[in-house]
């Protein structure tokens, strides 16, 4: 048991660092393309100052692109604020349709996985008690497998499906008769510790994730911070 | 002095080759790596700025195959991410390395001391 809530906070830590990496590594692009932007922007200045024409549209588009890419930097820095406070309470009360929402947001900052559309089709909007950064790490992992094995249509689409006992789940649109093993360890560690499970019909390229209302005999409810 | 950049993130590769421009080099770009092997296909290049992180084909294996292509060309690296492994794979691979973002001067700086090695 012990060993099991030590892989699992290990898991817990590298999956909030290497999180962190990817949202810092996106904001530093956003950075750069605005300091290309503005640099842009001053050089036209320059040299409409040495008498080059300077076309008003080019400054209202490079000025709306600024625009945007603030408004994109924002967007990232909200989700990481968002993801930040999923470590406030270990175990809790979460939405389960804002957390998918907001890892579908975060794994394509990976540029490797942008690739592949993915969409959010219908689903509920359902609150389960459970451990909200385990259940994005494990949101991660497999919206990452998702990503990097689609179907041809290159499209993933991810559904929420409610009964009174448990919450579904479901991606579809996977490659079939993907080779090597998935869940592998990680996933079916992070599923054991949210009392959920997780089943990958490789034939349909289907697979999806059952949680229950409310984790129970999981080893992460020992994991309580220190007041 | 011909320069093609290689950047998924269009807005940024395209203003980057536009202020090369004006600073008196001839740039192209492009935002895939299928893009920059058919574009070294075609046309001589002096050097390539690549990013490293990108979908598909990362920075690293790009310069590998573009390498095979045009043996004569420079390389530099730019990157997001800053990391300790990017940095040891940019010296590695013998290439100059720079963390977005970066000042164009910089670029520029680095671009004539790749071209002068």
């Amino acid at each position: 048991m012990e060993n099991t809530v030590g892989r699992i906070c290990a898991e817990g830590f590298s999956f909030f660092g290497m999180t962190n990496r990817l949202i810092s590594h996106e904001v530093k692009n956003v950075l750069a393309i605005i300091s290309e932007t503005s640099g842009l922007m001053y050089e036209l200045v320059e040299l409409s100052e040495k008498g080059m024409r300077l076309p008003p549209d080019k400054l209202r588009s490079l000025s709306g692109s600024m625009i945007e890419d603030v408004e994109r930097a924002n967007r990232i820095i909200r989700n990481m604020n968002t993801f930040a406070h999923s470590v406030d309470d270990f175990i809790r009360e979460v939405d389960i349709r804002e957390i998918v929402g907001l890892m579908m947001e975060v794994c394509p900052l990976d540029s490797a996985l942008r690739r592949t559309e993915l969409n959010l089709v219908g689903g509920d909007s359902r609150v389960i008690y459970t451990s909200p950064l385990f259940l994005e790490n494990l949101l991660f992992h497999v919206i990452n497998f998702s990503l990097r094995h689609p179907g041809p249509g290159k499209k993933i689409h991810i559904s929420i499906n409610s009964n009174e006992s448990r919450t579904r789940i479901a991606l579809t649109g996977l490659a079939s008769h993907i080779t090597g093993e998935f869940p592998t360890r990680k996933e079916a560690l992070l599923a054991e510790a949210l009392s959920a499970e997780i089943a990958f019909d490789t034939h349909r390229g289907e697979l999806h994730m059952d949680f229950p209302e409310r984790i129970e005999g999981s080893p992460i409810q020992s994991l309580l911070p220190i007041d | 002095m011909k320069v093609l950049l290689v950047d998924d993130e269009e807005k940024f590769v395209s203003r980057l080759a536009e202020r090369l421009e004006i600073r008196g080099f001839e740039a192209d770009w492009t935002t895939t790596s299928d893009g920059a092997l058919s574009k070294v296909e075609h046309n001589e290049y002096n050097i390539a700025v690549l990013d490293v992180k990108m979908p598909r084909l990362s920075g690293i294996d790009l310069k590998k195959r573009l390498e095979k292509l045009a043996p004569k060309m420079k390389f530099v690296f730019v990157s997001g991410h800053g990391s300790e492994e990017d940095y040891d794979i940019g010296i590695r691979e013998g290439a100059s390395y720079l963390i977005k973002p970066f000042k164009i001067e910089t670029l520029v700086e680095k671009i004539k001391e790749a071209l002068s090695a």
